[in-house]
């Protein structure tokens, strides 16, 4: 059966037989590539359905995921990029409790072994931390799981009515524990080191790859028992998007380097998507959340990647060291400043139309104050990016710290940097491809 | 010819050029300024084009029929004379900066500016008219933060934030429109809004305030006059705070008639304050181009009051005041600028006896003082007296107190004059030398004309600006 998720899981497996040679990464992004063109194919098995939506998003992921094979170097990381896409697929496309879960820890797995390529003390940190969450995530979600069955539930279907409160507790139960892994406030403490502290590809892939689709794919097996239990879960909800928001981006504005804040950023935005949560009787809803997806896949996995190569060309690390960017990496500051702004939010940039689709999906949801309130987030937020846009473009470099490393196959990182660009851009102007869905 | 062509390809353009050329390269301002001669023809060749009522639709693009999401672009009367004011802004604001440095990336911006600005005017539809509306500062923050004076980084990010979110209370009302309206299309939000909340009038009103700005939103501008390089200065007065006035007249007087009418005491209120505040504040100010830069504020509360009439006559004369204060106040930050430029200091004290070392540079800046403070033969003149007359017709003769803020105005601008121009020559003045780029003198010059010009011969705008309300004129004045 050749669908996207059976391409991408071979080829993982056999991915492993090439490491050391030249040929791994040519063959990955030959899958990948053949991938995109069953993009719209189920997994084939039980408990998994193919949607417009799902299709959509997993083009847009094997894309990115591109993108990724192409900057990364270390062998196994491309072997994991690859399995990463396989459990996406799996997890996007899960249409029954119990596919819902096998896929979701399949996807959990993948990124503690994506992490646990550790090679100093402070990636061992965050790895562990990640570790952490993720099995008190897996704890959570089990027992939510355990909680509905016993209410009345069934793991061989999605989660029509909860016909118990019991069932409903569990549900909530559950949602929770999949908030660990969207880092909403207060379980996102374990988020801010996990993400500095890692090897910046790898947070690109866990921030930028893994928690989108986690976000999508529980929006899409949640909305209706929200909608449902929307008396509840609507204030629940709202309060802890707008502390999720408010928190992210106060405590980024605080701090000195760059990935601690690109971090709180990405806490940021799981508030705006779990706006989409709170404004699941809008019809704007689903649309809104695949919107702040497609263009957050994008940005966020471009700014690490940034981040990324200035770190190993630099060691660059924090905001002073970023002065004067501009004069010595034309290219590299021009694409890490457009992606800053479309994480800000600034116009004909992806960024900007997720969150007015968001955002405008609040406000038909009725609830005008908690759009004003996610707004000034936002304009807060314009605070700490247009201020590392400052650093690279306005102050003057140190003279003290220009050290080079050159590194091999530039030309590569900048084709995956471009291709994260026409996504923001592309997705900044023309709105039409994802409201058909 | 497609006017998707006006709108994008600046922004690619200015891409190209920072991506491609490098840092100094002559070519880079005949570009720019060929760019803008090419914008100001299409927008007197709208001119031509349109219907003397109503809008010219020149197409809709990239739509999302769900949303309402649509790229329309319409043009009246208003939008084309905003839109030749600002290209030929841009083409003296060119000329005006013929030395600059790191002049790629410099005329880069500019032409980036261009884009946006044009979705601005063009755009009916309220959604992209907010992408243009925010899209036009990124080019001013970089402008801003790196071709500004000393303090120049607090005035970019400030001028950033602060504005910013402004824009935010206007794009939520923007989304109360649409939930309210089911359209995004600003011609028709009048018609489709049943009932307009009280929300959106504020939130707009507040919006529009800080650019434009009136008391007690203007902070920002301040700062960011003083530390942008002398022609963005013009750009920002010239540009951005008339995109101000633009949308408040288009989006709040003209989209929400009853509200305006029941709130104009609002704009009347806070366009005196502005008025006098600024008024006072540049007459105390010793720094050359704030007390500039508060003589426009002061002006711009002339605007917000003509535009408070809510009457035909008032917005008629609000616009030629628009159009005059940006013609007149350019050559004056053109001039503060230079005299910073070669005698480094910012204070009056510093400029006396200018006449005596540079006294064309002088005849200019003592021409546009005098426009400023209303001299008859003048734009001043004329926009003052029109907005005085306006405002009594509206509210009563009580309104003469407007002309006491002409008074004010020749209270700094000639008490200025006996300082900076006339005054004994001070050391300083005597050891700078003040030749000036024949090109950047060239663009004065071409200020000066214009403010005559149009001063002796308001009727060719007033033709032109009248008929873009003549559908208010029609109505009785009333709306």
């Amino acid at each position: 059966m050749i669908s996207a998720f059976s391409i991408l899981f071979v080829a993982s497996l056999l991915s492993l037989l090439l490491h050391r040679t030249p040929w791994l990464k040519v063959f990955s992004l030959f899958s990948l590539i053949v991938s995109m063109f069953w993009s719209s194919s189920s997994v084939g098995l039980v408990g998994f359905e193919t949607t417009e939506f799902s299709t959509l998003f997993i083009t847009v992921l094997q894309i990115v995921l591109i993108a990724l094979v192409l900057h990364e170097k270390n062998d196994t990381t491309i072997t994991q990029i690859l399995f990463i896409g396989a459990s996406s697929i799996l997890l996007l496309q899960s249409s029954t409790l119990l596919s819902f879960i096998i896929s979701f820890e399949s996807l959990s797995i993948i990124s503690i072994v994506l992490v646990s390529h550790i090679t100093n003390e402070e990636e061992a940190e965050g790895a562990v931390k990640m570790f952490i969450a993720s099995a008190i995530a897996t704890g959570i979600l089990l027992l939510g799981v355990v909680f509905y069955l016993m209410g009345g539930g069934v793991l061989e279907s999605g989660i029509k009515s909860a016909s118990t409160p019991f069932a409903t507790i569990g549900l909530f139960v559950m949602l929770f524990g999949v908030f660990y892994k969207l880092t909403i406030v207060p379980m996102h403490s374990w988020a801010v080191d996990a993400y500095a502290l890692v090897r910046h590809s790898h947070a690109a892939i866990l921030t930028g790859v893994a928690k989108t689709v986690v976000a999508v794919a529980t929006f899409k097996f949640f909305a209706l028992f929200l909608a449902e239990q929307i008396s509840f879960s609507l204030p629940l909800l709202a309060i802890l998007a707008v502390v999720t928001m408010a928190l992210g981006n106060f405590l980024a504005l605080f701090q000195k380097n760059i990935s601690r804040i690109l971090a709180y950023s990405s806490i940021a935005h799981a508030g705006y998507m779990l706006l989409a949560f709170v404004a699941v009787k809008s019809e704007y809803a689903s649309t809104g959340i695949l919107y702040m997806a497609i263009a957050y896949i994008f940005m966020q996995t471009a700014v690490f990647l940034a981040l990324d190569t200035l770190r190993k060309k630099y060691n660059i690390q924090t905001l002073d060291e970023l002065k004067g960017l501009a004069k010595k990496e034309r290219l590299l500051a021009f694409f890490f400043t457009v992606q800053l702004f479309s994480l800000a939010g600034i116009p004909l940039l992806a960024g900007f139309l997720a969150k007015v689709v968001v955002f405008y999906a609040v406000v038909d949801a009725g609830l005008w104050y908690v759009a004003l309130i996610a707004l000034l987030n936002s304009a807060l937020s314009v605070g700490y990016y247009a201020w590392i846009v400052k650093h690279i473009y306005f102050d003057k470099a140190d003279n003290s710290n220009s050290k080079k490393v050159t590194i091999d196959s530039e030309k590569l990182l900048r084709v995956s940097q471009t291709i994260l660009l026409v996504g923001t851009l592309y997705f900044g102007v023309f709105a039409s491809v994802i409201f058909q869905v | 010819m497609n006017p998707l062509i006006m709108i994008f390809v600046p922004i690619v353009l200015s891409g190209l050029l920072v991506l491609f050329f490098e840092k100094e390269n002559m070519f880079a301002k005949y570009i720019a300024l060929a760019w803008f001669t090419f914008m100001l023809m299409f927008s007197i060749n709208l001119l031509d084009q349109l219907p003397s009522t109503g809008y010219l639709d020149i197409g809709q693009f990239l739509s999302v029929e769900k949303f309402g999401f649509v790229l329309s672009l319409q043009v009246d009367h208003l939008s084309v004379i905003m839109l030749i004011l600002t290209s030929v802004l841009l083409l003296l604001v060119t000329l005006s900066s013929w030395t600059i440095k790191g002049s790629v990336g410099y005329f880069s911006l500019l032409i980036l500016f261009a884009g946006p600005i044009t979705g601005v005017f063009m755009s009916t539809n309220l959604i992209w008219f907010f992408i243009f509306w925010e899209l036009t500062l990124v080019p001013m923050y970089f402008l801003v933060g790196v071709w500004g004076g000393e303090r120049r980084i607090y005035a970019a990010v400030k001028f950033f934030l602060y504005t910013h979110v402004a824009s935010m209370f206007i794009l939520l009302a923007f989304f109360l429109i649409y939930k309210e309206a089911g359209t995004f299309d600003m011609t028709l939000v009048k018609e489709a809004m049943l009932v307009s909340p009280v929300l959106i009038w504020w939130l707009l009103f507040i919006g529009f305030a800080v650019k434009m700005p009136i008391f007690p939103f203007h902070t920002w501008l301040p700062d960011a006059h003083v530390q942008a390089p002398a022609p963005i200065s013009v750009l920002l007065a010239g540009v951005l705070l008339k995109m101000g006035a633009y949308a408040m007249i288009r989006m709040v007087i003209l989209m929400m008639p009853e509200h305006s009418a029941e709130f104009s005491w609002v704009l009347l209120v806070l366009g005196l304050i502005t008025l006098f505040y600024a008024g006072f504040m540049a007459l105390y100010e010793t720094h050359l181009k704030k007390m500039v830069a508060y003589s426009s504020i002061s002006h711009m509360g002339l605007v917000t009051v003509a535009i408070g009439t809510v009457s035909y006559s008032g917005l008629s004369s609000a616009v030629y005041e628009m159009i005059g204060h940006a013609l007149i106040i350019s050559p004056l930050f053109l001039i503060a600028g230079f005299l910073h430029h070669r005698t480094g200091s910012w204070y009056m004290k510093d400029m006396g006896g200018l006449m005596q070392k540079a006294p064309y540079l002088s005849a200019i800046f003592v021409l546009a003082g005098l426009a400023a403070l209303g001299l008859p033969g003048t734009m001043g003149f004329v926009g003052e007296l029109t907005i005085l007359i306006a405002s009594i017709e509206s509210f009563g003769m009580g309104l003469i107190v407007v002309a006491l803020g002409s008074m004010l105005g020749a209270g700094y601008i000639i008490w200025t004059f006996r300082r900076v121009v006339y005054a004994e020559k001070s050391a300083l003045v005597d050891k700078s030398d003040f030749s000036m780029n024949k090109v950047e003198f060239f663009a004065l010059i071409l200020f000066a004309f214009a403010i005559v010009l149009f001063g002796l011969f308001p009727s060719i705008l007033f033709d032109t600006i009248n008929t873009a309300f003549v559908s208010l004129s029609t109505s009785g004045g009333a709306l």
